[in-house]
């Protein structure tokens, strides 16, 4: 195949923060990559672990989890215990030596519209160079 | 899921004979990527091994190159393929034309789920093959190189092992029975170096007509030997059920069989019809509070933990024994090497002989336990009025 | 110095005399221990509490049919016993009973808990072998000499933690040399001291660590480097973990013996988590083939996020696999960089809670910030 890829990345954002920052970041016509899928949540606190695995394992070729600043969150703590597990799942990839850039977490508030467009297309540029991600063709998972 | 009514009764005396060129295994795949060539169906369920590993699992394969890996006949049966088929189907729309090579004990758990409503056979051809057995599954992890040498061998005679899992040993239903089953069979016994197509629905009619096949060919030689094995088999069956209803004649001597049960649940979990989500025995309707679990063992002096064990297992037979197809599944999963599917098994012919039931036979027959005529068990009713009727019915 | 006592007796006779006599003075209501359940080597927990049936307990048999703290929890999951009830159970299976009562799964109060230096439990496979009895005296010389004994789990093999925490008498059996002839019991409690009074001992000043707990416990890290490191191999990461769990039956049966895995219906066994046909032509278009059941890798993974963090090394989980997976050593594995990473000891103290269910504000305070 001598197509580009073009990564599939699955971004799971918190409501009030990320989710308007990238808003923000539309309105303003910022570049944002089409390789970003992205999917609302309230809080980055109710990003289950499952939802990154899942995604990882049907073959997202990265998954960004995305917050308010810690002390910002508008549940109070949503962001803190995202962070431990964001830990959580960073540690068990590098345990098992599994390609643990393939999952991140970023703060980005309601007005950094310019620092979402930076860190998603940093990002993308990342996983570009890291290729495809094996499980989407794996048979055996 | 529409329920899916088959004429054919009585199977067919004419089939497809093929000549074996390179291996029967090369043969069973040529029809099969024919079939996936003019899309007959889309894909196939069927056994491959994981590559660069021994193990074996279940794939949909719809890419040629993995005919690579696949096996029709593995030397063991890890998922039971009843199992593997439910996975991915229950929740219906399939969207797709999908063939299943089975075993024949795996074909009737899928019958016994089509009437639990645990699969959907809308666009499903089930496609049956002689068996030979499988190994334990704990002997082949062991050595699978060894295990699976020894099992090429008795495949290749059909000889009635010791090595095969106690299921296969005892099993008469290897090859396919008149009933409406699965849709196609295919044929091993009888001539060497040819496999016979049996078509036995309509569907299946259908597949070898499309497939360009005529069925012409006698049938007699593959019936001659099959109804040999199997009456040499159920020879084998019997002297097993009699062992063992012997040594289980007591309750102690049941319960004694389960002494070393650590209640893992592995075997309600590999069994192809113990479909619940949530099983009972798992669920919080049998939890007690401290106080009643030490009356419980003052009755008796001690209480065995984890609690529940022989309730598990009296309980889940209650369930499920009137559709267990004896697959054996469950005594593979077990990790302390409880006989639990001889138990189940035994269990099982009882009590389907008393309603005169062959699970995975025909797929139009009801489940026992989901109807009932009103005149029948008298004898366990009422045994003396019962009698008299019975000796008016004489005069 | 620690409070200790020597009891002149085999370490098996001596602790079974100790709990009859307790439980025949009534000073506890039944004894929880391992019991005899046939000739042909069956063993399982009971709950023992007519002292003529607990002549078939063997309380420190090789064997942990089930993990005891799991056990205990379904006995205590709705209140507390009222009544005293004395529990014998390993080093891990205490921990695993701390971890559950600590997330309201079952109560500690009115347990006397004794727990052994523990030289391992030997593999589940053992029970009922015809040369049972002569596994289980090779296992007790290498007990009485501190070896690592083969015939015993991979995890025990290299389980650091074989001292008890949180037991209210330790018996002292590893590394004794006159296990035949005399044994320590040491008192880690006022509860301990006081039933201790019943037992027939003379106090005695000993410590816990001794040169051979030392030595032993420097040959279990080197066993255990060497078990991590073939292991889920670094850099081969997803192929090494499906190979690994490539024979997977997909049974479930290591989270249903888990001790930490102690939920009603496993996220994994639920609806949610159900292959939906109407994916299956999308996935079969982008590879051409699909391992049914599918969710193989989801479950261990996801399991992992449930509960590694906690997990005490028991080795029940490879124990009960069919298909022999060494579920425990990879799940170990895992567990201890997360115990690492949180500065986590799952077992140890009662009022600390599990790493999911809190955070600090002041950790990791650069991620999320790149
Ligand atoms: S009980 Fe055992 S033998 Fe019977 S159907 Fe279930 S797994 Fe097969
Ligand atoms: S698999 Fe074996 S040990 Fe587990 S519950 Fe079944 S019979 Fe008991
Ligand atoms: S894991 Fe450690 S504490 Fe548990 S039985 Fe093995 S050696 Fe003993
Ligand atoms: S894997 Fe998770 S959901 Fe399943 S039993 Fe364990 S902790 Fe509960
Ligand atoms: S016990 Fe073994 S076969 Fe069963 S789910 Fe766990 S790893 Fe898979
Ligand atoms: S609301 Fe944004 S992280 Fe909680």
């Amino acid at each position: 195949m001598n197509d580009k890829f073009t990564p599939n990345i699955i971004g799971f954002l918190c409501n009030w923060c990320s989710y308007t920052g990238a808003d923000l970041a539309g309105t303003s016509r910022m570049k944002i990559p089409p390789s970003l899928k992205t999917i609302r949540v309230m809080c980055s606190g109710r990003i289950d672990p499952l939802f990154v695995l899942e995604s990882f394992i049907k073959g997202a070729d990265g998954v960004m989890m995305m917050g308010c600043h810690p002390g910002d969150c508008h549940y109070q703590k949503g962001n803190y215990n995202a962070r431990r597990r964001y830990v959580m799942l960073n540690s068990i990839f590098d345990t098992l030596g599994l390609e643990k850039k393939r999952i991140g977490l970023w703060w980005v508030s309601a007005s950094e519209a310019t620092r979402f467009a930076k860190v998603t297309n940093e990002y993308t540029k990342e996983i570009e160079k890291l290729g495809p991600n094996p499980t989407s063709k794996e048979i055996f998972l | 899921m529409s329920n899916n009514q088959k004429e054919t009764k009585n199977y067919p005396n004419k089939g497809k004979s093929l000549p074996v060129e390179k291996s029967i295994k090369d043969t069973v795949f040529n029809i099969f990527k024919k079939a996936l060539e003019e899309n007959i169906f889309d894909a196939l369920l069927i056994p491959a091994k994981v590559p660069d590993t021994d193990a074996y699992s279940w794939i949909l394969l719809q890419d040629e190159s993995l005919f690579d890996i696949a096996d029709p006949l593995p030397p063991v049966m890890t998922v039971q393929g009843g199992r593997a088929l439910s996975s991915f189907s229950k929740n219906g729309e399939l969207g797709l034309k999908i063939a299943a090579l089975l075993r024949p004990c795996e074909a009737r758990a899928v019958i016994e789920l089509f009437k639990l409503h645990q699969v959907d056979l809308d666009n499903m051809t089930l496609i049956t093959i002689d068996c030979p057995g499988a190994m334990p599954l704990a002997d082949y992890m062991n050595d699978p190189k060894k295990i699976a040498d020894s099992f090429k061998k008795i495949s290749e005679k059909w000889e009635i092992s010791e090595s095969l899992r106690p299921a296969c040993q005892n099993c008469h239903r290897f090859s396919l029975m008149d009933g409406t089953g699965p849709d196609l069979h295919i044929g091993l016994l009888g001539e060497n170096n040819k496999v016979t197509l049996i078509a036995n629905s309509p569907e299946g009619n259908d597949l070898l007509e499309k497939l360009g096949f005529e069925s012409k060919d006698s049938l007699d030689k593959w019936k001659t030997e099959k109804e040999k094995l199997v009456k040499e088999k159920t020879k084998k069956r019997e002297s097993f059920l009699k062992e063992w209803q012997e040594k289980t004649k007591n309750p102690d001597g049941f319960f004694n069989e389960l002494n070393k049960c650590i209640n893992c649940h592995n075997c309600m979990n590999a069994c192809p019809i113990c479909y619940c989500q949530q099983c009972y025995f798992d669920s919080q309707m049998i939890n007690f509070k401290p106080e009643i679990y030490l009356k419980k063992s003052r009755e008796k002096g001690a209480l065995r933990f984890p609690l529940n064990t022989m309730l598990f297992h009296i309980g889940r037979m209650s369930h499920m024994v009137l559709s267990c197809v004896a697959c054996g599944a469950c005594e593979d999963a077990c990790p302390v090497s409880i006989p639990v599917g001889r138990l189940f098994s035994m269990v099982g012919d009882k009590t389907q002989k008393q309603f005169d039931y062959v699970p995975g036979l025909n797929r139009e027959d009801p489940l026992p336990l989901q109807i009932f005529k009103e005149d029948e068990f008298c004898e366990v009713e009422t045994p003396n009025e019962c009698e008299e009727k019975a000796t008016e019915e004489v005069k | 110095m620690a409070k200790a006592i020597k009891i002149k007796k085999n370490v098996e006779e001596g602790l079974f005399d100790f709990l009859k006599s307790l439980l025949e003075k009534e000073k506890i209501n039944g004894v929880f221990t391992l019991k005899k359940m046939d000739d042909n080597g069956a063993i399982s927990y009971s709950l023992i509490t007519s002292p003529d049936e607990f002549k078939d307990a063997v309380p420190l048999y090789p064997f942990m049919p089930v993990n005891a703290g799991k056990a205990l929890s379904s006995f205590t999951l709705l209140g507390k016993t009222e009544e005293p009830i004395a529990a014998v159970l390993r080093p891990c299976e205490l921990r695993a009973f701390v971890e559950l009562v600590k997330r309201a799964q079952g109560d500690l109060e009115n347990f006397l808990i004794i727990s052994p230096t523990c030289g391992g439990v030997l593999s589940l496979n053992l029970m009922g072998d015809k040369n049972q009895e002569k596994i289980v005296s090779q296992y007790w010389t290498s007990v009485q000499k501190a070896e690592i004994s083969p015939d015993t789990r991979e995890t025990c093999q290299f389980c650091e933690n074989f001292l008890p925490i949180n037991a209210d008498i330790t018996v002292a059996a590893l590394g004794n040399k006159d296990l035949d002839k005399e044994f320590i019991l040491f008192l880690n409690s006022p509860k301990g001291e006081e039933f201790a009074k019943h037992a027939e001992g003379s106090a005695v000043s000993e410590e816990i660590e001794t040169k051979e707990i030392n030595e032993f416990r420097k040959k279990r890290e080197e066993l255990r480097e060497k078990f991590f490191k073939e292991t889920g191999k670094e850099g081969e990461g997803l192929k090494s973990l499906i190979n690994i769990f490539a024979p997977c039956l997909g049974c479930h049966g290591c989270s249903h013996v888990c001790p930490i895995c102690y939920c009603v219906l496993c996220d994994f066994d639920a609806k949610t988590h159900e292959y939906h046909s109407a994916s299956l032509s999308l996935d079969l278009k982008n590879k051409g083939g699909l391992k049914v059941p599918t969710g193989n890798l989801l479950f261990h993974l996801g399991r992992m996020t449930h509960m590694a963090v906690s997990c005490v090394n028991c080795g029940m989980c490879s124990d009960v696999c069919p298909v022999n997976i060494p579920v425990a050593t990879v799940f170990s594995k895992v567990g201890s960089s997360l115990q690492k990473v949180f500065n986590y000891f799952p077992g140890k103290d009662i009022e600390e809670p599990a790493p999911q269910g809190t955070y600090k504000e002041e950790e990791f305070k650069t991620i999320g910030e790149q």
